[in-house]
């Protein structure tokens, strides 16, 4: 193998991840293993987000040396499924140790066929170096849960390959001969035969350069849900290899609110002619929407039925459905904030609120009939509009507990509950 | 001899005459009871059901308990009904009447032709008011045998162990005592009840992988330890619908009522008192012109406050009856809590919107559909206003039809049909059957709404 080869050896790590779950409605803490490369000799380290995340209380690095050193997360993007950890430095300086790091390559320049590696952790066998062939490299799939039910993928094709890929091989490289990145291992199907998907380089490198700037990426969102027109042109009588048809616009949105309407065309953005004619054009389609700055106005040509119309609106700020999650160990119940479009898709009033999603059992919110999806509306007939007016609850509750209103919203129906100590 | 040699031997005479009496009551009230069959007709199978049900007066009015028929499917699908007298393998047509809505019965008429070998169950009511009856009294009540069997009749036989008001005063016996539907008598033959839906019965299941047992609730179709007292049933017996959805229905619109349990009432100092939550309350309703509010709590009905019940939820069941004994026009006065405040309301009820039962409907065979008016339900169900709502629902999809590989899926809400927006349900049928007439067409593609989303289907005709 080449000498760059070597060198991404020496870059690769092992990473062990001790993370809170919640998911019991108590603060339990899951140990995972996973991979990651290292890029710069000031020690970041690019894995996934599903490996490390916000949730991680101890993140723990082993070197291609076999030694252990800490490391704490940068900044994570759940969309693509990328994170970016920083070792501790002062610790690997007072023990001496070294490191290599690893260059990205071009993911645009892969051919079919090509030959690859993958480089990780699979099962926590440190330091696997498995070989195949880009299967495909512009592979689109929707995965809208992907990360522990964080949306991911919709800005990104993925890199298909037939290298082996295992668990604990997510957040490893894949490399081409000369030990380049190509892309960062990510997912495979499980039960298949060498179906693994990986994030591509040019991706990677882009989200690398924000998470180190700010810690996190910002997008833009205009609130529609694309799809491909395949064979559909002639019902709308576009031309071929012109148009993006929205399936859905979402309520409240800023395309809702200037005024499109599923089933519309889009034409062109800022003037630009669009082409989702096939499922692969629609995520570089929706990045380059996201990719413009917040609160930008975007002017859309857009069909809608044989009119041709243009409507400018402003963008929002993407969020995640995933709100803000606390856990109370006193009432034995953990909660996650009812984002806006958490709200969208459930078709709630408004985001107050917050959402159940573990109960401890024996405790005041199991006792009192609590249930994972029920969602808080109020306590003590004061209105939860976010975690803090719970936290300050719960706080009086500790140390004074009393009997607490809840009131909560199950499906459609509202029901009283009293959380007694 | 003697006299008192003679008496005795009177007495045990009369004794075991009085027993041997059980098979002759038996036999005779018997004829109060019938098996049903009818067949739910969908556009794509005829699904056949059995259940039971009990005769009430000379003209062949049976009734049948409402879980005997399922509330979503339209009384146009309900086929083919027919009357087994117990024990005879003929049976005799019948016509489905309707459903009242204040007992759930369903009402059924059986043709003249086997009237006469039908005793109504009047017949056997006590002449006195009241005969609920009471702790440890003994019981026995009817069966019947599968259909292969001829539907034979026999007696199941049982002590009263609990009474209760669920809300109904409904007796639970400490054993099977009737069929679902079928009567209950006492030791001297007099209508006791009427045999009601089976309580789960908890078990442990053992298996050679699970020997610690694995609790399991079992609900007895066939036969049931709880029965209606007559004096739930009796009065009752007339209420025979007009029609087949039982209009008028009376209506409030107060939606997703929720029990107030007691840790509630006493953290609201409402000790003594239950209460019902409104979730909604729905557009236009009588609730709405009366000026509730969602998440107010009503306290009491027309100046009585709400019973307290054993389970708290059976309060909603108290109240919803309450509504359906009234008639559209008639008043109602909630006292309800608002917040820390005890307000009045009164609504006058209404006749309640078109169902989703009522809705006409139509099969489109070509694109494999069927497409169904836009109700006030369905507007309440997708969070939109109920006016100016077009459109129609797919009330079913046929498996593997153009309709269904194209995605489409039961309850999507059909909006546009070729890219223009779908009116009321005449027209949607009438563009949809000129889409199937069209045999050169080769395409459909309807706009769909579900949930929060919607979606472009194309619909490729074959």
């Amino acid at each position: 193998m080449s000498g760059g080869f070597d060198k991404l050896l020496d870059s690769v790590v092992r990473i062990d991840v001790q993370e809170f779950n919640f998911e019991d409605g108590a603060r339990r803490i899951d140990s995972s293993i996973g991979s990651g490369v290292i890029l710069s000799q000031d020690g970041l380290i690019l894995t996934n987000a599903h490996v490390a995340g916000p949730k991680a209380v101890e993140i723990n690095v082993t070197l291609s040396n076999l030694e252990r050193v800490s490391a704490k997360l940068v900044g994570w993007d759940h969309w693509t499924d990328l994170s970016l950890l920083r070792l501790d430095l002062s610790d690997a300086k007072k023990r001496g140790l070294t490191f290599k790091h690893a260059e990205f390559g071009d993911s645009e320049k892969l051919y079919v066929g090509e030959t690859v590696y993958a480089v990780g952790t699979p099962h926590g066998l440190t330091r696997t170096v498995t070989r195949g062939i880009i299967s495909n490299n512009n592979r689109y799939f929707e995965d809208t849960e992907g990360v522990d039910g964080y949306e991911t993928g919709n800005f990104n094709t993925w890199l298909q390959t037939d290298a082996a890929i295992n668990p604990g091989n997510s957040g490893g490289p894949l490399v081409t001969e000369d030990g380049r990145i190509i892309g960062i291992t990510s997912r495979a199907y499980l039960g298949a035969n060498n179906l693994g998907f990986a994030i591509p380089s040019v991706i990677a490198k882009r989200v690398v350069a924000s998470l180190v700037q700010d810690g996190s990426i910002t997008r833009s969102y205009i609130g529609i849900v694309p799809k491909a027109l395949q064979d559909l042109e002639g019902f709308y009588d576009v031309a071929s290899n012109n148009g993006v048809l929205i399936d859905s616009v979402e309520t409240g949105s800023p395309a809702s609110v200037a005024g499109l309407q599923a089933g519309d065309v889009i034409l062109a953005v800022d003037g630009k002619k669009v082409d989702g004619r096939f499922p692969e054009q629609l995520p570089p389609i929706q990045n380059m929407i996201a990719s413009q700055p917040v609160g930008s106005s975007l002017v859309l040509d857009y069909k809608r039925g044989t009119r041709e119309m243009t409507s400018t609106l402003v963008t929002a700020k993407l969020e995640s459905r995933i709100g803000e999650e606390w856990v109370s160990d006193t009432w034995g119940i953990a909660v996650r904030k009812v984002s806006l479009a958490f709200a969208r898709e459930n078709q709630l009033q408004d985001d107050t609120g917050v959402l159940v999603i573990g109960v401890q059992r024996g405790f005041p919110a199991d006792v009192a009939g609590l249930a994972r999806g029920d969602i808080i509306t109020k306590i003590n007939q004061n209105p939860v509009g976010t975690i803090d007016v719970m936290k300050a609850i719960d706080s009086q509750y500790t140390a004074k507990p009393a009997p607490t209103l809840f009131e909560v919203q199950r499906e459609r129906r509202v029901s009283l509950v009293v959380l007694k100590p | 001899m003697n006299i008192r040699a003679l008496l005795l031997s009177a007495l045990l005479v009369a004794g075991a005459a009085r027993a041997a009496d059980l098979p002759t009551l038996w036999a005779e009230r018997v004829k109060s009871t019938v098996a049903v069959e009818y067949v739910t007709q969908t556009e794509l199978e005829r699904r056949p059901t059995v259940s039971y049900g009990t005769v009430v007066d000379s003209n062949g009015t049976i009734i049948l308990p409402s879980a005997a028929i399922d509330l979503r499917v339209s009384p146009a699908q309900l086929k083919d009904f027919k009357v087994y007298l117990p024990g005879d393998p003929e049976g005799t047509p019948a016509e489905y009447i309707g459903r009242d809505a204040y007992t759930g019965w369903h009402f059924l008429r059986a043709n003249a032709s086997v009237r006469d070998r039908m005793v109504p169950i009047t017949t056997f009511a006590k002449a006195t008011s009241s005969n609920e009856p009471r702790l440890s009294d003994e019981v026995w009540g009817i069966g019947l045998r599968n259909k292969d069997e001829d539907f034979t009749p026999y007696i199941l036989q049982s002590h009263i162990a609990l009474i209760q008001s669920l809300p109904q005063r409904t007796a639970i016996a400490q054993q099977e005592v009737a069929g679902p539907g079928l009567p209950v008598f006492n030791h001297d033959g007099e209508f006791m009840g009427l045999g009601a839906s089976s309580f789960g019965q908890t078990f442990l299941e053992f298996s050679g992988a699970d020997r610690d047992g694995s609790p399991i609730m079992l609900v007895n179709l066939e036969e049931s330890s709880a029965f209606l007292v007559a004096d739930e049933v009796v009065p009752y017996v007339g209420r025979i619908p007009k029609n087949a959805f039982g209009r008028p229905l009376a209506w409030l619109g107060a939606y997703g009522l929720e029990p107030m349990d007691r840790e509630v009432a006493s953290f609201l100092k409402l000790q003594s008192q239950s209460g019902a939550v409104v979730s909604e309350v729905l557009e236009g309703s009588p609730a709405e012109k009366a000026g509730l509010k969602a998440h107010d709590i009503i306290l009491g009905v027309d100046g009585k406050p709400l019973p307290r019940f054993k389970p708290d939820r059976v309060v909603i069941d108290y109240v919803e009856r309450l509504i359906a004994a009234q008639a559209p026009g008639d008043t109602m006065v909630l006292s309800i809590l608002r917040g820390s405040d005890r307000i009045e309301v009164t609504a006058k009820l209404d006749d309640e919107p078109r169902l989703v039962r009522e809705a006409d409907r139509m099969y489109f065979e070509k694109i494999g559909f069927t497409a169904r008016e836009f109700v006030y339900g369905d507007a309440i169900a997708r969070h939109t206003k109920a006016g100016q709502s077009g459109g129609v629902v797919a009330h079913l999809v046929k498996p593997n039809s153009p309709a269904d590989i194209a995605g489409l899926r039961p309850d999507d809400w059909i909006k546009e049909i070729d890219g223009s927006e779908v009116g009321d349900f005449a027209s949607a049928v009438s563009k949809l059957g000129e889409i199937e007439k069209d045999m050169l067409r080769t395409e459909t593609v309807f706009l769909v709404s579900r949930g929060s989303d919607t979606a472009v289907l194309r619909i490729k005709l074959h």
